[in-house]
């Protein structure tokens, strides 16, 4: 009679016991399946992350890789003010036009008055706040009636674009006339 | 003569053999030709970083904006709408401009966050313009970042190298940490549906590459670099007695982007 009387003492402590080990025994099983492997890894994030970061696609290239097939503008390009303008700024991206080594797309060149609009994101004078030692800034069209040209011309008509001063110092050349220290 | 003889020889014993190396030879090199313009050999712009394999680099980067040389030509914006394919609306790096008066009022605009460019000045400032500037912004990459904290699925984190991730298969979308950053660089990516920032371009840094907002800036206004290479850019002005801060100090988050000629009314 005492021993039944015993097991009856300890038998609602042993079910608890029971119930919390499977209840942890079934959340270590969860938390197996649903957590990702490298979960952990390195603190509390999933560690292969860093390499899914590492292998995202690289679609801005540099000026050089344009420079690598696109020789004649290269010469022009590197030798301007324009040197630090990015090609892809105004073209788009590499990775519209080349990938793994092939042409995949035509990239589109700006024509007309795209073009002034393009030059005036940054040498547009009514924005007061551009530094003068960043960059030449003139006012449209003050600038055109003091060189004397018509009130609709565009700019790149006396300007070539990727690199501006390129017919300008020609002109001055062919006049025998020294230009007035426009060039950087 | 000889060697002559040897080769006709040879031709003549396996005519198929030779005309398959001559064949191989030729299509070989021509696919030589076209592979190595491939953009592989574009150098590289972070000295030393190809050679790094660990999973963590140990450069120490910083990034610099300068504000006295941005032009506010928003050549960053273009460059990292390209980069990301942002969705319109959605901005990982913009462009503010500041224009203070001479009563002390600020008044701030980003059109489009920069992404056009400024075309118009304002005209709606009552009282003479004392200082004008742009203010490019990005995300911190905080020291002690307050995004991480909140994430209750451990989908964003500061790996060790110092960068401040979100994982998107991690991402469930709950906004939180969108909530938590104190400098707005966050935002609810409409595709995904989950939580997307700037990375400093994580994948081109480790490739070698900068950032492409530091890559297309035309004026130099936005400077990143290995704080422990004695001979870079970033090294040199941190080092030099320069008028440098942070956005929000106070909140305590220890960014990583530095500001160059910071005014105190940029917030």
């Amino acid at each position: 009679m005492e021993k039944e009387y015993k097991s009856s003492y300890f038998a609602h402590v042993l079910r608890l016991a029971v119930i919390l080990i499977v209840a942890g025994g079934l959340g270590i099983f969860a938390r197996g399946i649903f957590l990702p492997e490298t979960m952990g890894q390195y603190g509390h994030y999933r560690g292969s992350d860093i390499q899914d970061q590492r292998d995202v696609e690289i679609r801005n290239q540099t000026n050089d890789a344009c420079y690598e097939c696109h020789r004649p503008i290269r010469m022009i390009h590197k030798a301007g003010v324009h040197k630090t303008v990015s090609c892809e700024v105004c073209h788009g991206p590499y990775a519209d036009h080349v990938k793994d080594g092939k042409i995949v797309g035509k990239l589109p060149v700006k024509r007309g008055l795209e073009i002034k609009d393009l030059c005036l994101r940054c040498h547009n004078k009514v924005i007061k706040a551009r530094p003068e030692t960043s960059i030449k800034v003139v006012a449209m069209p003050q600038h055109l009636e003091e060189k004397k040209v018509q009130i609709t011309h565009n700019c790149n008509q006396c300007h070539m674009v990727h690199d501006p001063f390129l017919w300008v110092r020609a002109a001055y050349e062919m006049m025998g006339l020294p230009m007035k220290g426009e060039t950087k | 003569m000889e060697d002559m003889k040897a080769i006709q020889n040879e031709i003549h014993n396996d005519r198929r053999g030779f005309l398959k190396k001559v064949l191989a030879g030729t299509i070989g090199g021509s696919l030589l030709m076209v592979y190595s313009a491939s953009g592989q050999e574009i150098a590289e712009q972070i000295p030393g970083m190809r050679e790094e394999d660990s999973v963590f680099t140990k450069k120490n980067f910083v990034f610099i904006v300068d504000i006295t040389r941005c032009i506010g030509c928003g050549s960053c914006c273009v460059a990292d709408k390209n980069e990301y394919n942002v969705p319109d609306g959605n901005y990982r790096t913009w462009v503010e401009r500041y224009i203070i008066d001479d009563h002390d009022e600020v008044f701030v605009d980003s059109p489009n966050g920069g992404l056009d460019g400024y075309t118009k000045a304002r005209t709606d400032i009552p009282h003479p313009v004392r200082d004008t500037f742009f203010v490019p912004k990005l995300c911190n990459m905080c020291e002690k970042p307050s995004c991480t904290q909140v994430c209750p699925v451990g989908a964003t984190y500061k790996s060790e190298d110092g960068f401040v991730l979100v994982d998107a298969k991690r991402c469930v979308g709950c906004g939180y940490c969108i909530q938590a950053c104190p400098y707005s660089v966050r935002f609810l990516h409409p595709v995904t549906r989950t939580a997307s920032k700037c990375t400093w371009c994580y994948h081109r840094v480790r490739k070698g590459l900068l950032p492409a907002c530091v890559s297309v800036c035309p004026v130099q206004a936005r400077k990143f670099g290995d704080l422990n290479d004695k001979t870079s850019e970033v090294y040199k002005i941190m080092r030099e007695p320069h008028i440098i801060s942070v956005l929000k100090p106070g909140m305590g988050n220890e960014p990583q982007l530095h500001y160059l000629g910071l005014r105190r009314e940029v917030v």
